[in-house]
């Protein structure tokens, strides 16, 4: 059994999620960075978890009472406002469900080697998927069949739940049994899967970084499933040209695949060579060599998302074409939507570069543009339905005059001094018929820096030649501009 | 039945004269192609009046020109990317994603291309009709040999290519346009009557209809005219 340091801080996605998940990545990495203060290897497992091995620390800072004492600290300093817990424990399971109880008792929690396996008997079933990993259905299931306590789960024994459950029965058998599902050991990387990219000239920016190591992230992942298998933990470790390191485990249930791995890579970096508050230990240099270590691989599972309703086939064709049209010109980019919300038409849906995106993943794919949850359209200066088609992307700015040819404006009340009687567009002039608005949007007014004050209208205009049309235009700064067509 | 004095001249069927198609024909080499996963890349039905089949025939370039090129575009794909097809914007920023959403256009099928300069255009788009069903461009400028080896690979691929505006050096088989009818704006832009037809040479007899797009609720819908 290996002892195991586990932090975690429950409320991470919630407290700085709003953001995106790459907001909370990098803001967790300042907590992840001064962790690897204590111990320089941490896994992050998802955004608020993370984990380490206790042998070294502890006999460090003498003791593992002492670590733990010192860690609470380290992340009190780091992340003054956000709850957490620090918990060790005999298996990285059990850890986690101790750090859980140390964030409700708001101090470490070290659960003794004798009495890890009774400290497990009392953990509810439900604790299983939610800092476990294993599926709701399964837990789901074992909690109708009336074993509501991991308890009850150990007693059936191993062989009844393999029988039951397969390869998940037997993790969730480890996991109440106090044993180690994965070893946390370092330096004993159990493959030879590790791929390695060396540049020439020192490369700054994620992005650059991440695109150079596409090709090499593409091997490791073809090399891995030529074997059958894929990686759920790989140590990436990036060096600078003046010989800087960093290095972070990364662990993903599900596999890596290429999106997955470059997506996190693009974590570490972001972290690193963007942190601004930790200048002591900034690189100085470009990145020159990154190694993609794979410390722990598995044979690939059958799983079958795509038996009832998919479209493998077309998948596939199009992540093919994707890539070759990347690869046709050096300018090329390509962007998938992603649902972000708010009030401006054209950021209601931003787009993502596809090399952090795996398109093949359909699920993923429909929670990534689907409208968010319970956020409703009527807040106060949303557009109504239907929206517009066409989106300016840089708005020109045109002229909207009353009918004695005076500029019309928006009084403090967000009222018009004026009826629209005409508007100019690029040297084309258009007779207003009917106004709807103005709609006014005041955002951030309690942020003096980022506030922004503006009104929105849609005009029903003519052209002089008869076309009908709809524009939306706003007013900001005493500058009116088209916004949209609704084309 | 010929008569006596002019036995050796034989019978001309549609067998025998190259190049020429029943209507059986047709029936038959369409329900092969059905049958082999080749089908139509189907509309929604009020929109399917425009169509011979009921959507879009696979291998074609078509070309959507008038006014509310985006709402008809968006129109016209919403039901096939539904059910399974790729939809790619090359170099359309300006395409409104939320209103795609309204049409009912799958956006998790969705990808926005920026070929980034002229030279790559023609092999960035000749990439995607290999892999995606619906490619859509915007007023393509690239040489009549470039336009002939992209409409190739679209036909070989069964895929569709779609341009907005000028067709440049493209042969498109159909075009879409709509025109206006009318707005309805009471307290606010709701709703619009259009007219929509399909001309071109692979387009036979009147095919139009009359449809509210966008309706209110953001997606096509049919009127009685």
């Amino acid at each position: 059994m290996t002892r195991s340091i586990a932090i975690v801080f429950p409320q991470w996605m919630q407290q700085h999620g709003s953001l995106g998940e790459e907001h909370a990545f990098t803001m967790f990495e300042h907590v992840v960075r001064a962790v690897t203060e204590v111990s320089p290897l941490v896994e992050v497992e998802s955004v608020g978890t993370m984990l380490m091995a206790a042998r070294g620390p502890s006999r460090y800072f003498g003791g593992e009472v002492a670590v733990a004492e010192h860690l609470h600290n380290v992340c009190a300093g780091a992340a003054p406002d956000a709850p957490f817990g620090v918990g060790i424990a005999d298996s990285q399971f059990a850890a986690v469900v101790a750090a859980h109880l140390s964030q409700s008792r708001g101090t470490p929690c070290v659960i003794d080697q004798a009495i890890t396996v009774q400290f497990l008997d009392a953990v509810p079933v439900r604790s299983l998927s939610r800092v476990g990993g294993i599926t709701e259905e399964t837990v789901d299931l074992l909690g109708r069949l009336g074993l509501p306590l991991c308890s009850a789960v150990r007693s059936i024994g191993e062989s009844a739940l393999i029988d039951r459950f397969g390869v998940e029965g037997k993790r969730v058998f480890a996991l109440v049994s106090g044993h180690e599902v994965r070893h946390l050991v370092p330096g004993t990387p159990p493959s030879d899967f590790t791929r390695v990219m060396e540049s020439e000239s020192p490369l700054t920016g994620s992005l650059q970084v991440v695109a150079s190591a596409h090709h090499t992230v593409q091997q490791l992942v073809h090399a891995i499933s030529g074997y059958g298998q894929q990686c759920v933990r790989i140590l990436i470790t990036c060096e600078t040209d003046h010989g800087e390191a960093n290095s972070r485990i990364w662990g993903e249930p599900h596999g890596f695949g290429v999106a997955a791995l470059s997506q996190r890579l693009m974590y570490q970096l972001d972290g690193w060579l963007t942190d601004i508050t930790a200048i002591a230990d900034a690189p100085t240099s470009g990145i020159v060599r990154i190694v993609f270590e794979p410390l722990e691989c598995r044979e690939v599972i059958a799983t079958q998302p795509l038996l009832w309703g998919g479209h493998q086939e077309n998948i596939e064709r199009a992540s093919r074409a994707t890539a070759m049209a990347m690869a046709a010109g050096t300018g090329v980019q390509i962007f998938v939507p992603r649902w972000e919300g708010g009030r401006d038409v054209a950021t209601v849906y931003a787009r993502v570069p596809l090399a952090l995106i795996d398109i093949a993943n359909t699920r993923d794919g429909e929670q990534r543009v689907s409208v968010g949850a319970g956020v409703s359209r009527d807040w106060s200066g949303s557009l109504p339905r239907p929206s517009p088609a066409a989106i300016a992307t840089t708005p020109a700015t045109i002229t909207v005059r009353d009918q004695q040819g005076n500029p019309v404006g928006v009084t403090s009340r967000h009222e018009l001094n004026a009826d629209p009687f005409v508007v100019e567009v690029q040297g084309h002039s258009y007779a207003v018929e009917r106004v709807a608005g103005p709609w006014p949007v005041e955002e951030r007014w309690w942020d003096t820096r980022r506030k922004r004050r503006h009104v929105r209208m849609q005009l029903l205009v003519r052209h002089a030649r008869g076309g009908v049309g709809v524009f939306l235009v706003g007013l900001e700064n005493h500058t009116w501009t088209l916004l949209a067509r609704y084309d | 039945m010929p008569s006596m004095g002019q036995a050796t001249i034989p019978t001309l069927t549609h067998r025998t004269l190259v190049g020429v198609e029943t209507g059986a024909d047709f029936a038959e080499r369409h329900a092969q192609r059905v049958a082999g996963g080749l089908g139509p890349l189907e509309v929604t039905e009020v929109l399917q009046p425009l169509f011979a089949g009921r959507g879009f025939e696979r291998g074609h370039v078509y070309g959507i020109a008038g006014e509310a090129p985006l709402s008809l575009l968006f129109a016209l794909v919403a039901r096939a990317t539904m059910q399974g097809s790729w939809f790619a914007l090359v170099d359309l920023e300006r395409a409104g994603l939320l209103s795609a959403h309204e049409h009912g256009v799958a956006l998790h099928r969705t990808v926005c291309v920026e070929s980034g300069s002229l030279s790559a255009w023609p092999a960035v788009v000749g990439a995607l009709v290999d892999g995606i069903d619906f490619v859509v461009v915007s007023s393509p400028v690239c040489s009549p040999s470039e336009a002939r080896r992209i409409a190739a690979r679209v036909k070989a691929q069964g895929s569709v290519l779609i341009i907005l505006g000028k067709p440049g050096a493209f042969d498109i088989d159909a075009t879409f346009s709509a025109h206006t009818r009318q707005w309805h704006f009471n307290t606010f832009a709701s709703a619009r009557t259009m007219d929509v037809v399909a001309h071109g040479r692979r387009v036979h007899g009147n095919r139009t209809c009359h449809v509210m797009l966008p309706s209110p609720t953001g997606a096509v819908c049919g009127v009685s005219s």
